[in-house]
């Protein structure tokens, strides 16, 4: 066991390193050391340590600033703080930055022991955890969707039950939260997955161009049709006809589609042929449809016909937890198409990516780590690299440090719906400061 | 038993160091001898060396000490081990009962705190050169490359304190048996 514990020794005296050394080694661990802060940081990215020993007080690089990317690099690596007699309070702001114990030199020989074993015991429940979150995370990918939360394991469950029968299905939900990867993962799942699967976007065309597209048309039907050509419904047979944005169809459209689907037969434009129906219908909206039917703009008898099983998606802000997860899973993805060296996230960065709105759903998230990947300069994606996030709402950069701190605060209190406590995180300043900050500078929370 | 050792084996010298009593180191030196099964000699005595003193703790560098036996053993001598009365420290622990150099030549062992009993009297005589004789073997089996065991009872299973100590049998468990059997210093260095 011991020997396939890795332990770093960070401290500037020599006499510290090699005695401590010397008891680690006798107990059978792997050990290396660093006599200083930048030669730590050095060493840790090469290696993976279970547990380092970092003295607080070094020249250059303290202890501290060591723990601090360490721990937001390799948050899974335990950390000792060493320090001597007489600065506790700094071993307290190490505890506070993520250290998971200290020790005042010279030690006692049962109290080291017992702490090394304390932690080792520690590891291996986190490596477990890691492990299990590794099978978690192996079970939050349904087909091509992600998600360990709560709402998207009832979302898989329901897709796993809908796939089953061939009846209609609506998918609701906001943009780009991956309504034509459900309707994907359905089709995968259900007895027509050897067929086709034939999206159409039905916002995408003009009227008179969005019915040839569905309907097909015989050649000579119309100024321009010069062959003959099949429409997606007649291309989807056997397989699955997915209508998104099924709010934007006029309805003239919805009609006939409604008698298609009623009579199971249609036929192309300008055709006189009856063609059977024989595909599965999923169709998607991010509108209100019930809304849309009380102001006139849909049918209700068609609604009726589509909205036979109906599916909810959740926005990117009601699975918020999901997130490190998906951006994780992004990572990998442009990892593998840019070629670029990006190990992971840091965890501050994944706090700011939690704070955001996320106005766009996954696509904006996918969209925001794409950039973030290409444009990467380091090892690990940090907070800088996401600052764009919050940068979008200030076209007009103010003039005056004041007026720019004013909108700053003003923007990430937004960004976080006022929670002033996670304002405060992000901004890095206390909840008495930014409470002080915001009378000063009269923010209200916009209704 | 009579043990034979083969006229090739390496030999252990032990080193009285400072003022220590004769019997102490004469039963140190039998029980390592019929333990480990290599011959023993033992050196006519050393003065503890000031310069391994530490006048803020008032206890004695182990580390240094150790390389002070490493200078004034014979040559011949495979390994060497120091006894000594005085109280032991290293940089980051505030006292030990013994050190070693891992897998190198010597090893220390100190009667400073195998005295005490839990009731804060003297523990019997008899008592102290067993924990003395249990502290040697481990040190010295350190040098012969053997790290800490977790087989209860055995003694390479690391005692921090007399508690601990007091429960380890006066033998290593099989599996530090083997590594020390096969242990090729055993097979080279003779005086």
């Amino acid at each position: 066991m011991a020997g396939r514990i890795k332990i770093l020794v960070v401290d500037d005296e020599i006499i510290v390193r090699e005695s401590l050394i010397g008891w680690l080694k006798k107990g059978g661990y792997q050990v290396d050391s660093a006599e200083g802060g930048r030669q730590a940081l050095g060493i840790i990215d090469e290696r993976e340590y279970d547990l380092v020993f970092l003295d607080i007080m070094m020249p250059g690089v303290s202890g501290l600033e060591v723990l601090k990317e360490l721990k937001g690099r390799y948050p899974q690596t335990l950390v000792v703080m060493i320090t001597a007699y007489g600065s506790v309070e700094t071993a307290v702001e190490a505890m506070k930055n993520g250290a998971n114990d200290y020790l005042m030199k010279p030690f006692e020989p049962e109290q080291l022991t017992l702490l090394v074993e304390k932690l080792l015991q520690q590891k291996k429940i986190l490596d477990e955890n890691a492990l299990l979150r590794e099978q978690v995370a192996s079970r939050s990918r349904y087909q091509d969707l992600v998600g360990a939360s709560a709402c998207m394991q009832k979302l898989f469950n329901l897709i796993e039950e809908v796939a089953a029968v061939d009846a209609p299905v609506l998918l609701r939900g906001a943009t780009g939260t991956g309504k034509e990867l459900v309707a994907k993962a359905i089709h995968a799942k259900g007895p027509r997955r050897f067929g086709p699967f034939i999206p159409i976007n039905c916002g995408a065309f003009p009227e008179n161009l969005l019915e040839s597209e569905l309907f097909g048309h015989e050649m000579g039907s119309f100024t321009g049709a010069t062959r003959a050509k099949k429409g997606r419904l007649e291309i989807a047979q056997g397989g699955t006809l997915f209508l998104d944005e099924i709010g934007e169809i006029p309805l003239k459209m919805q009609v006939d589609l409604l008698r298609v689907l009623e009579q199971k037969v249609f036929h192309r434009v300008g055709g006189t042929g009856s063609i059977p129906l024989d595909f599965r219908l999923i169709s998607a909206t991010h509108r209100d449809l019930a809304k849309e039917i009380e102001q006139g703009r849909f049918r209700q008898d068609f609604y009726f016909r589509l909205n036979v099983i109906e599916l909810e998606i959740p926005t990117l802000k009601e699975r918020g937890e999901d997130i490190p997860l998906l951006a994780q899973h992004f990572l990998d993805r442009f990892r593998r198409e840019t070629n670029k060296p990006v190990a992971g996230i840091e965890a501050a960065a994944l706090d700011l990516l939690g704070s955001y709105a996320w106005p766009g759903n996954v696509r904006e998230l996918e969209n925001a780590m794409e950039r973030a990947v290409v444009l990467a300069k380091g090892r690990y994606l940090n907070k800088r690299d996401f600052a764009f996030l919050f940068r979008g709402e200030a076209p007009d950069m103010p003039f005056s440090l004041e007026e720019m701190e004013r909108n700053h605060i003003g923007q990430i209190l937004k960004q976080c719906g006022w929670n002033i406590s996670r304002a405060a995180q992000l901004l890095e300043i206390n909840r008495t400061t930014l409470h002080n900050k915001i009378k000063k500078y009269e923010l209200r929370p916009s209704k | 038993m009579t043990i034979r050792f083969s006229r090739d084996m390496g030999v252990l010298a032990v080193v009285p160091l400072g003022p220590i009593g004769e019997m102490a180191v004469r039963i140190t030196a039998a029980n390592l001898q019929a333990v480990l099964e290599i011959p023993v000699d033992i050196l006519p005595a050393a003065a503890l060396p000031a310069h391994a003193y530490e006048p803020t703790r008032r206890q004695y560098d182990a580390g240094r000490l150790l390389e002070d036996l490493v200078r004034i053993c014979p040559g011949g001598y495979g390994k060497v081990l120091g006894v000594a009365a005085a109280d032991l420290c290293i940089p980051i622990l505030t006292y030990v009962f013994g050190e070693a150099q891992l897998g190198g030549k010597a090893a220390l062992v100190s009667g400073w705190r195998l005295r005490g009993a839990p009731s804060g009297a003297a523990v019997p005589l008899d008592h102290y050169y067993e924990r003395l004789a249990k502290v040697a073997l481990h040190e010295v089996a350190h040098t012969l490359s053997l790290y800490h065991c977790e087989e209860p009872g055995c003694l390479m299973n690391f005692s921090p304190t007399l508690d601990d100590l007091d429960r380890l049998n006066l033998m290593f468990c099989e599996r530090c048996r083997f590594s020390l059997r096969d242990n090729p210093w055993r097979l080279r260095e003779v005086p």
